[in-house]
């Protein structure tokens, strides 16, 4: 399945969006031009457009420190990275041309696209290479998400100019869709040489636009790079972006980017809650692109780590307790669809099992009451040798859009039929973190996106349930099955595909079959447009929008 | 004594502060490393724990932190690795633009409404307490909400994001100054009312001054008085509200500055705000008292004596 598709929205649409969203999303499968609106004419040259972001404006605007979200959403425009990936989940070229692996996987050539220059007029060369991936291995870099990526990487050596080698210290299937992502880009050398401080201003690449001014809490100015030329594989056209300039403001009030879209101030806006995007149906004049994450699916983990979710039978009571389809359907205006796999529909090796997760209340009351969860207090909630069965839930509500709160509480409000006391914590961020770190929840939702299914591994293996050194872990489920870890990790080591797809799907059906988890959708990744943005698409790495060829009609 | 009592205020407020945003959940090492939930390297961590002193015990971070303060140093921001002075400094034009144009505004409504209901006929007088009840009342978001649904999406008159342009102040300046107007003209109208029953009205009629007139030159001192002294709580209170709606606006500022701050754990900048604050508070209390002075003969003569 495509990652992004991209909907014209008309009033008739209103009654199958879902069904139509998939139609589109068919229709688009194998087409990898960037323009799939049937109304655009020839591009026009010049403008400037104004982008609204929901997300956090971005401490630092290098990716390579820190690494999150809202500076993959910007650093797309200016940087770029040694390869992409196409609708169909292929790895295609874009700052390399080619690559070999050595037979015992443990060294990658990467072959690089020639005459590439950085906005600085330095040359993009193996060197530079070597200095961007020494560059995330730097702990002064305070990187995260690169840092992580690079995790089998032990160093690049630039055999000549245009020929990098990647030495690894244990064969990596996931080595070219960690270098697809955005966190791990390619700066110029001389720019990162500047010191932390100056590179976070305006960190110097290869791409479409250079970083203009950023003017804090208001907006970041980004300027057509008039010698581009270095489009990913499945880019549109050929030489610099039509655009003048991007003006990339930061709005937080969802409501208030929705208002500036329709009043004309804005043309692009990220994150448009449910109810905005269905309001938008209305209006002729709105497109819509929705291009769910990579990684994971949204979904609620299971904490088979202590009682009472270490036993299985518990967990699946839950799970067969909890009603959550029209639940999604209501809440999320028809336009999030239902999930039944732990990864994103994005990922080609996604696999889903629907019977798994048939709610049935009778199958659950049965369940607790061979588990031992016999007496009821005076609220109807199960206990067992005097313990209630309550369910600890952190939500985050800087990470929970708020009708996703909402579905929580119908959650709750199912999971009590059967028994159960499901406690709803609403939590800031840091609050969030700290209450999963200390081990206080049963259950809990928490997005991860990453290219790729590696991602499993990073939150079903037993590994991550160790904490890294600031207490976080990823494998919030706590699943430790040493079946499943064995899968993963021949999996991440398995370059053949047809072996690699297989050993995922055997950990996949392991993790679902095992009642780990509750999936829900796909992580929500929307944009609307004003319709005289024509060209925009989103990458099919982690979805952020790209506006190489984009412009402005009328 | 004054003074003294500004150093008072402003040690307390940057004491409370640095316990205060210990006491919630968050490592701030992490803030300095991409934000909460962040999977940083030990060697990252510890490097940045030295850098910032965070690996010190708490009462000598504090001590450093009073020892910076006393020199006028705010210190560094963890998460934007600016000084906390220059972040402020940019940000504070904003924030004190809106609420000074906000306090100015609520007090040309509050005064148009007090001075014209008071006194009057009781419909005049009920609906002018029923319009401050109300607009008191208002949640800021609420009203910025509403603001934008009428005068943006539908009239289109005013821009939901302030982008710096006149036009753009509108609908914050509005949003922050219609409760304030509410709450100023509840106390005006009490000392308007208060006035008005005083002797000297009367003898103000009987050299034949007309009613205009007489609110105008002769009671609108003692409304004022009040909400003068009311301003200096006013202009704080307008800066918390400036947080609401900096980020409903879209507008760079304080608000948006601390929120941001806050929700990092960026002990330095939530301290350089907080403080900055607490001197604004000061510095209104000063100038609240010189209006007074100035709006009330009776306090110049005994501060003459």
């Amino acid at each position: 399945m495509p990652t992004a598709t991209v909907t014209t929205l008309r009033p008739w649409r209103r009654i199958a969006l879902p069904a139509i969203a998939l139609v589109s999303a068919v229709a688009l499968a194998g087409c990898q031009a960037a323009e799939p609106d049937e109304a655009s004419g020839d591009p026009v040259e010049g403008g400037t457009l104004v982008y609204a972001s929901g997300d956090a404006e971005p401490t630092c605007l290098d990716p390579h420190v820190g690494g999150n979200y809202p500076q993959a959403l910007l650093a797309g425009q200016f940087l770029e990275s040694l390869v992409s990936r196409d609708t169909s989940g292929e790895i295609i070229p874009w700052l390399a041309e080619s690559w070999e692996p050595s037979d015992d996987g443990l060294a990658w050539e990467f072959t690089l696209r020639e005459g590439v220059t950085f906005t600085d007029g330095t040359h993009f060369d193996a060197e530079a290479v070597a200095v961007n991936v020494e560059h995330l291995k730097d702990p002064a870099t305070q990187s995260s998400t690169g840092y992580l990526a690079m995790g089998k990487v032990d160093r690049v050596e630039a055999v000549d100019d245009l020929t990098a080698r990647f030495v690894l210290t244990a064969p990596d299937s996931a080595l070219l869709e960690s270098l697809s992502q955005p966190w791990t880009a390619m700066q110029s050398p001389a720019g990162i040489a500047r010191g932390m401080e100056e590179n976070c201003e305006a960190p110097v690449g290869t791409g479409p636009f250079i970083v203009g001014e950023w003017v804090k809490q208001d907006h970041v100015t980004l300027v057509r790079n008039d010698d581009y030329s270095s489009p990913p594989a499945d880019a549109g056209h050929d030489g610099p972006p039509y655009l003048d300039a991007i003006e990339w403001r930061f709005v937080p009030d969802a409501a208030s980017r929705y208002a500036a879209l329709q009043g004309g101030q804005v043309d692009v806006i990220d994150n448009p809650q449910p109810d905005t995007i269905a309001a938008a149906e209305g209006d002729d004049v709105l497109t819509w692109i929705d291009a769910p994450r990579p990684g994971a699916a949204n979904r609620i983990e299971l904490n088979s780590g202590q009682a009472p979710f270490d036993d299985e039978r518990v967990r699946e009571a839950f799970i067969r307790a909890v009603e959550v389809n029209d639940g999604i359907d209501a809440l999320f205006f028809g336009t999030a669809e239902r999930s039944y796999s732990a990864l994103s529909s994005a990922e080609q090796l996604a696999y889903s099992d629907e019977a798994l997760f048939e709610p049935d209340l009778d199958a659950a009351n049965a369940l607790l009451d061979e588990a031992g969860w016999t007496d009821r207090d005076a609220d109807g909630i199960r206990m067992k040798d005097g313990v209630r069965l309550t369910l600890r839930f952190p939500v985050s509500t800087n990470q929970s859009i708020p009708a996703e709160q909402s579905l929580f509480e119908q959650v709750q409000a199912t999971a009590k039929q059967a028994g159960f006391d499901v406690a709803i914590e609403l939590l800031d961020l840091s609050s969030w973190y700290s209450a999963l770190f200390a081990h206080e929840y049963e259950i809990v939702s928490a997005p991860y996106t990453k290219v790729g299914p590696d991602v499993l591994r990073i939150l079903y293996h037993s590994d991550s349930i160790t904490p890294a050194p600031s207490g976080y872990f990823a494998n919030l489920a706590q699943l430790d099955d040493p079946a499943v870890d064995a899968l993963l990790t021949e999996a991440a080591s398995t370059s053949e595909e047809a072996a690699r797809a297989d050993l995922y799907r055997q950990a996949q059906e392991r993790i679902l079959g095992g009642y780990y988890l509750l999936p829900l959708y796909d992580q929500q990744n929307s944009f609307l447009l004003d319709a005289r943005v024509e060209g925009a698409r989103t990458m099919p790495t982690v979805s952020t929008p790209t506006f190489y060829d984009a412009w402005l009609a009328g | 004594m004054l003074a003294a009592g500004a150093v008072f205020v402003m040690w307390a407020v940057a004491t409370l502060t640095f316990f205060a945003i210990r006491l919630i959940p968050g490592d701030p090492a992490e803030a300095i490393l991409g934000g909460p939930g962040s999977q940083a390297s030990q060697e990252a961590l510890d490097q940045v724990r030295r850098d910032y002193g965070l690996d010190q015990p708490l009462l000598v971070q504090y001590l450093a932190m009073l020892a910076r303060l006393v020199t006028g140093d705010l210190g560094t921001s963890y998460a934007l690795r600016t000084p906390v002075a220059d972040l402020l400094g940019g940000q504070l034009g904003g924030t004190m633009l809106l609420a000074v144009l906000a306090l100015l505004v609520a007090w040309i409504l509050a005064l148009g409404l007090s001075l014209w209901s008071t006194g009057r006929a009781r419909v005049a007088a009920a609906v002018g307490e029923g319009i401050e009840l109300t607009a008191a009342a208002l949640p800021h978001f609420w009203l910025a909400a509403v603001l934008i649904a009428i005068f943006s999406t539908g009239l289109d008159w005013f821009p939901p994001i302030a982008t710096g342009t006149p036009a753009g102040l509108v609908l914050p300046v509005a949003t922050l100054a219609i409760p304030l107007a509410g709450f100023l003209a509840q106390v005006m109208r009490e000392s308007l009312l208060d006035a008005l029953q005083q002797p000297f009205v009367v003898s103000a009629r009987a050299r034949g001054e007309n009613t205009t007139g007489l609110r105008l030159r002769h009671t609108i001192r003692h409304a004022s008085l009040p909400a003068i002294s009311l301003s200096g709580w006013a202009l704080g209170w307008l800066l918390s509200g400036a947080v609401v709606v900096e980020t409903i606006f879209a507008m760079p500022g304080l608000g948006r500055t601390l929120l941001q701050a806050v929700t990092l754990r960026d002990v330095p900048v939530v301290t350089g705000v907080v403080l900055l604050v607490a001197l604004v508070y000061v510095v209104m209390t000063v100038v609240t008292d010189v209006a007074s002075r100035l709006a009330d003969p009776r306090l110049r003569q005994e501060g003459a004596r």
